[in-house]
């Protein structure tokens, strides 16, 4: 065949044109049935719930698995009574808090036909978790756990924990996987993964993301939606433009300041779901480096930040916040309940007081390291500028965020912000911010707690493990408050503010449920599209 | 010939060397800790410590250099750190993508720029001429993901003609989904090639043999093509080889404004997450390219020239 030029070049340019008449043909393929949503990351790492170390990754095993309770669709349950059965059904615990019994649910099917869930796979899932998985430390309570009958599984814990359906049994490693899949894929598990939940694996592609379908067998009321395909886009441009044009259905949100107002502003019919708290941005000061090893320093800092206004900033994501629990949170406090000396009420020309009582009257100056992502950015230009005005000049390196948090961790930081997300168990976040054992270390070996708090101002561990082994819920919050208002007095932490996961979603999708709190993820099986 | 280009072949082994060194070396001066961009910010110090174990990572810098150049001389690139699979098949799942992306902009880039030079060349000083001096300005100024986010507003979001992101799934699928960032990547190179054409053809149309041909009443298509577009060909050939290179590089922007899988978004992505081997082996792809693209080159010239080849 010979091929002249001319026809070649009416051929290319026919193609091309032709390509923009497909969009009506390609999007007839797409059905109602299936949910289209777009995470805020690369690509997907691994599908197995116990490896898990991504955020994004997480909204798919959301889908896929499940744990012996879980909290009320949208919420954290603040405490155990507020947690639903699901893969158990009941449970007791002893006088002494030390042994847990839960009675499983019968008839539960794995995905893709992998049988029935039995107390040897409740057995497994534990052992993996508390053995090989990446956050084997909230486990370490667990003496050891036994099938006691093929529905009944038994706890033995080291010490009590009156928090223990939060601590241990809803963690995203205690989800109940197959043993028997486990067993048969081996490292493959990790992108074929088998769960109990709604949904089941279809397709796990390492570079655009995951396909999930219906599990058909599920032992709950089977989800409305047939398939949810979860997309990674880094980029959040093509990820709000994807949303926009209807390619996508839900959006993790960008953390910025106006940034709902510039997506509303292209379509004001889009809707916005928030966790509340959603991440607890602290900021902690370094109490080994000067001027913040001086305690009038910290409280002129604490002063000249306002909370509300760093959090109006970022409306309607940001809330303010008065310590490091937020207020809901069982250790919190409102600021009206504090005593008025640890309120720390904004009052710029206090701030310069305190500074010229620490033998500061001309200001401070110094340098803190920040990370470029947009909720860490925006946060600290803020408080930049609030502390500018009361003589407080703080000069601000940024790095990219994976940099940022290695010099953390290497204690080369001196205000550093931290950003996290922690379900309603204070001992947990308490332990790594303020404990001795979570001091930070200049090789890189120490923990989360960059104030080194603990050691610099020893006495916080003993209650802390008083609170470990207080017995009673009531027990527990009542030392948690107390080492809130100690921390206030420190002052080795600031509770900035919380800043809320938010997605962004079309308003054809509805999810059947209000997302008020939670992780930074929710299930889609009630899930609606119209 | 063959000889030739096994020789050419062996000298780009220390080249491939250098780069591989400094890609390890620069990759840890840098801050940032893989331990904590796979685990997250608040991994604890024991899961932390198990990873550095697990992967090496606690070794001296003489002997993670030293396992990873015997790693690579036994092509054993090693596992992600991120996602656990082999370097091997994440370049292997992405470097389709990053190919048909490079060709299809190189088809647009070519049968764009080269006519488009020859008309500017052939109007000289006129109003085609003055156009095309112009948008190629613009084609050289405007960067990638600017002009990319720009198409996407335009003829994705706007009216609704191309997708926004991914990159498709089937042949009609995957055709609609390259077309825009194809465009994005082809707008430098008909900017780029067009020009070269319109000077290379003005040049040659100078030449004693053009006007032979003109004199001998050669109709003007024939002087254009035959005579003079021909003879243009040779530095041509060599623009063609810098635009396969500035192409690949190119698709790294693209691909991530495009949200489409390839190894420059692999790339990127690895340098975020200071995925060591990945990077490692996004490099090695990388450099073999450049140093098969350069021996291409040389091979098109010879076959171009018949002068080198008497040579």
């Amino acid at each position: 065949m010979r091929i002249s030029r001319r026809g070649l070049l009416r051929s290319g340019a026919a193609g091309i044109a032709g390509t923009a008449f497909l969009p009506g043909l390609l999007r007839a393929q797409s059905n109602d049935d299936t949910l289209r949503l777009g995470v805020a990351a690369n690509g997907p790492r691994t599908i197995d719930p116990n490896q898990t170390t991504q955020g994004a990754d997480n909204w798919a095993t959301e889908q896929m698995f499940e744990q012996l309770v879980r909290p009320p669709d949208g919420l954290f349950a603040a405490t155990d009574e507020e947690y639903v059965p699901t893969l158990a059904t009941s449970w007791e615990t002893s006088d002494d808090g030390l042994t847990w019994v839960f009675q499983l649910r019968e008839g539960v099917q794995f995905h893709k036909g992998y049988g029935e869930m039995t107390s040897e796979d409740v057995v497994h899932s534990f052992q993996r978790a508390m053995n090989d998985g990446v956050n084997t430390a909230v486990f370490t309570n667990i003496a050891s756990i036994e099938a006691t009958g093929p529905y009944e599984v038994t706890f033995n814990l080291k010490g009590p924990d009156p928090l223990f359906l939060g601590s241990t049994a809803f963690q995203n490693g205690a989800s109940i996987v197959s043993k028997k899949a486990e067993e048969e894929k081996g490292d493959a598990f990790g992108t074929d993964s088998i769960g109990t939940g709604p949904y089941q694996l279809a397709e796990f592609d390492s570079s655009s993301g995951a396909t999930l379908t219906r599990h058909e067998d599920y032992w709950g009321e089977a989800a409305k939606i047939g398939t949810i395909e979860v997309v990674y886009i880094s980029d959040t441009t093509a990820r709000t433009l994807a949303l926009v044009s209807g390619e996508l259905d839900i959006i993790e949100a960008v953390r910025a300041p106006g940034w709902i107002d510039q997506v509303k502003q292209r379509d004001s019919s889009l809707l916005v779901d928030m966790t509340n708290p959603g991440s607890f941005m602290t900021l902690h000061m370094n109490l080994t480096a000067a001027p913040f090893d001086n305690p009038l320093v910290r409280k002129a800092i604490a002063t000249a930040i306002d909370s509300g206004q760093v959090a109006n900033a970022l409306a309607p994501m940001g809330r303010p916040s008065v310590t490091l629990s937020p207020p809901h949170y069982p250790t919190g406090w409102e600021a009206e309940e504090l005593p008025e000396e640890l309120r720390y009420e904004y009052d710029p020309d206090r701030a310069r007081e305190l500074l010229a009582e620490a033998g500061h009257p001309d200001g401070i100056e110094f340098t803190a390291n920040i990370s470029q992502r947009e909720d860490y950015r925006s946060t600290m230009l803020i408080v930049q500028e609030l502390m500018r005005s009361a003589g407080i000049n703080m000069n601000l390196n940024v790095m990219d965020h994976s940099a940022y948090h290695g010099a953390n961790r290497e204690d080369q930081n001196t205000l550093a912000l931290h950003a996290a997300s922690y379900p309603p168990v204070p001992l947990d976040y308490m332990s790594r911010y303020l404990s001795s054992a979570a001091e930070v270390k200049a090789d890189g070996t120490g923990g989360g707690n960059y104030s080194h708090y603990g050691v610099a101002i020893p006495g916080v561990d003993d209650k802390l493990l008083e609170m470990q082994l207080a017995k009673t819920f009531e027990e527990y919050v009542s030392i948690g408050r107390d080492i809130e208002l100690q921390v206030q007095e420190d002052l080795p932490v600031l509770g900035v503010m919380t800043l809320g996961f938010t997605a962004v979603r079309s308003p054809r999708i509805d999810l059947g449920y209000e997302v008020d709190g939670g992780y930074a993820r929710w299930r889609f099986h009630k899930a609606t599209k119209s | 010939m063959a000889r030739y280009l096994f020789v050419r072949l062996l000298d780009s082994i220390p080249t491939i060397f250098l780069v591989l060194s400094l890609v390890f070396l620069a990759m840890r001066i840098l801050p940032g800790d893989p331990a904590i961009a796979v685990l997250g910010e608040n991994a604890r110090p024991e899961t932390i410590a198990i990873f550095r174990e697990k992967f090496g990572l606690n070794e001296s810098l003489w002997v993670q250099y030293i396992t990873f150049l015997r790693d690579m001389i036994t092509f054993d690139f090693g596992t992600s750190l991120m996602s656990n699979t082999p370097v091997t098949t994440l370049i292997a799942e992405n470097i389709p993508y990053t190919i048909e992306l490079t060709i299809a902009a190189m088809i647009i880039g070519i049968s764009g720029g080269i006519p488009l030079g020859v008309w500017a060349a052939v109007n000289r000083n006129k109003a085609p001429d003055n156009g095309f001096r112009l948008f190629s300005l613009v084609g050289y100024a405007v960067p990638d993901f600017y002009l990319g986010a720009i198409l996407l507003i335009v003829f994705a979001l706007n009216l609704g003609w191309f997708p926004i992101t991914g990159a498709g799934d089937g042949f009609l699928d995957r055709l609609h989904h390259i077309v825009l960032p194809a465009l994005t990547l082809a707008m430098l190179k008909i900017a780029f090639l067009g020009r070269l054409s319109r000077t290379s053809l003005l040049e040659v149309m100078g030449r004693d043999y053009v006007r032979t041909a003109r004199a001998k009443g050669a109709r003007e298509p024939r002087v254009i093509y035959r005579h003079g577009l021909r003879n243009a060909l040779l530095p041509l050939s060599t623009g063609l080889g810098l635009s396969v290179l500035t192409t690949l590089s190119g698709s790294v922007a693209v691909e991530l404004v495009f949200n489409r899988p390839g190894v420059g978004r692999l790339l990127i992505d690895a340098i975020t997450e200071r995925d060591y081997p990945v990077i490692q082996g996004g490099v090695i792809v990388f450099a073999s390219i450049v140093v098969l693209v350069n021996l291409m080159m040389e091979v098109v010239y010879v076959l171009v020239d018949p002068r080198i080849r008497v040579k």
